[in-house]
């Protein structure tokens, strides 16, 4: 979001004029911590950004303060990674089974390899019926109405609008451009979660989904249990499936569950 | 354990790191360390040059993510960026002759270092200013008061908000707020103080 001192153009004489920089007000303080965390509403952004362009020593106080930020959390953090260092275990868990790897004996390679053929198997045979279930009883989430509120939310609807149309791909990548910004919002996640289910890609969608079940008090809750059973059932992860449907214990899921009991 | 192995997750770690969650710092720190040791230890370095490196790389990193300059492409991919920028750096060492006569002493890093954080960029007068202005502040910020570096610690890099902070030191909202302002300004004092 925001680019280092240096990026932005000023000359190097202003710069130079710095030393005798003093009259810092609380205000403007408060002003570049609100633009550095990203809490400035949108037309107070837009007048701050017009004034850094447009005023030049504005921008010298305001970048000024930036740096001093950028020096405070950059010495803070070179002070925790001396703590965490003395938290690193001795011996390095890596090494050890990458040689260990190396010198397992030809049987036991050939067990492994027996292993994962059957696993193999009783994933294509458990497979198939769970998808079975799944493609009977899947349905898309519905959305959301596309009534506009505001400004702010206009990529959401738009998205929303892609949703409905079932162009799941284009939903989920403006979509997830609102995930970077706001990843907690569950609103975002449950429909990113749901979106990737429905264009059949259960794993990307499991995530999201967990991700929105965080928020207790979200309003998805039941859907997104539900829905995430159906990503695991998708997945062939029955057991975790089945504990979703019963935590979602919504009328889907309780069809759902009679099938897989 | 979903959350760990794709690249949602990555752009979870991100978040996570801009706000500098120290569990997410520290697991990333701990868990990648290991790599680096490895590779400094079978080129001639010792397990103080590995921290050292690693430390500065670790920085690096956390400033690019910071700047939205670092966009992930896979699952692993902000890990293999501070394995990539560690290895560079520890590269560079190897190659410079100062290497070769004496065992490194920070100074030296510090000067290599510089080269490397601009991202090959032409490094001119500008950003040799920030670079340096960078420093002091960090370096008065180091030997600030402790009251003043435990109250800034907390705001700005903690990110905790004032009334949480106002309840831990049993004061009002608003004093904070002034405290705050004015422990700035002594840091900005001190740093422009230990101009050279």
């Amino acid at each position: 979001m925001h680019g280092e001192a240096s990026s932005i153009g000023i000359s190097l004489e202003k710069i130079r004029q710095l030393k005798d920089y003093s009259n810092i007000t609380p205000e403007l303080l408060e002003t570049v911590e609100r633009y550095e965390s990203g809490t400035m509403a949108q037309e107070e952004r837009i007048a701050f950004e017009e004034q850094l362009r447009s005023d030049a020593d504005f921008k010298i106080l305001v970048e000024n303060i930036r740096l001093t930020l950028l020096g405070i959390e950059t010495q803070a953090l070179k002070e925790q990674l001396d703590e965490f260092h003395k938290e690193i275990p001795e011996t390095p868990q890596i090494e050890k089974s990458t040689t260990k790897v190396r010198f397992l004996s030809f049987t036991k390679l050939a067990i492994a390899a027996g292993i994962i053929i059957a696993l193999g198997m009783f994933w294509m045979f458990s497979g198939s019926s769970n998808d079975k279930l799944f493609n009977q009883h899947f349905k898309a989430d519905p959305g959301l109405p596309t009534t506009m509120s505001s400004t702010d939310s206009f990529v959401f609807y738009d998205a929303m609008v892609n949703y409905k149309q079932g162009d799941y791909k284009t939903a989920i990548s403006k979509w997830q451009q609102l995930a970077v910004k706001t990843p907690e919002n569950d609103t975002i996640n449950y429909f990113l979660g749901v979106a990737y289910l429905a264009d059949k890609n259960a794993k990307k969608a499991i995530p999201f989904l967990n991700k929105t079940l965080d928020r207790s008090e979200s309003v998805f809750l039941e859907d997104a249990h539900y829905y995430l059973g159906m990503a695991y059932l998708k997945s062939d992860r029955t057991e975790e499936a089945i504990q979703e449907f019963k935590k979602s214990g919504s009328e889907k899921s309780n069809a759902i569950l009679k099938h897989l009991k | 354990m979903e959350h760990v192995h794709n690249i949602d997750s990555q752009l979870q770690l991100l978040k996570a790191i801009k706000a500098n969650d120290s569990v997410v710092l520290k697991q990333l720190y701990v868990n990648n360390y290991h790599k680096i040791e490895t590779l400094v230890l079978k080129n001639n370095g010792s397990k103080e040059h590995a921290k050292d490196i690693y430390q500065e790389a670790f920085i690096v990193v956390w400033k690019n993510v910071k700047n939205d300059r670092f966009i992930p492409e896979n699952e692993t991919a902000l890990q293999g960026y501070l394995y990539r920028i560690a290895r560079n750096k520890w590269m560079d060492i190897l190659r410079s002759p100062s290497f070769k006569k004496t065992k490194i002493i920070q100074h030296e890093l510090n000067v290599l270092d510089k080269g490397i954080d601009l991202n090959d960029h032409e490094k001119d007068g500008k950003q040799e200013f920030f670079e340096k202005r960078l420093e002091q502040t960090m370096e008065a910020f180091k030997n600030l008061g402790a009251p003043c570096k435990e109250l800034l610690t907390a705001f700005y890099y903690e990110k905790a908000s004032l009334r949480e902070i106002a309840n831990k030191l049993k004061i009002e909202e608003n004093s904070v707020r002034t405290k705050k302002y004015r422990c700035m300004e002594k840091l900005r004092q001190l740093a422009l103080a230990s101009k050279k």
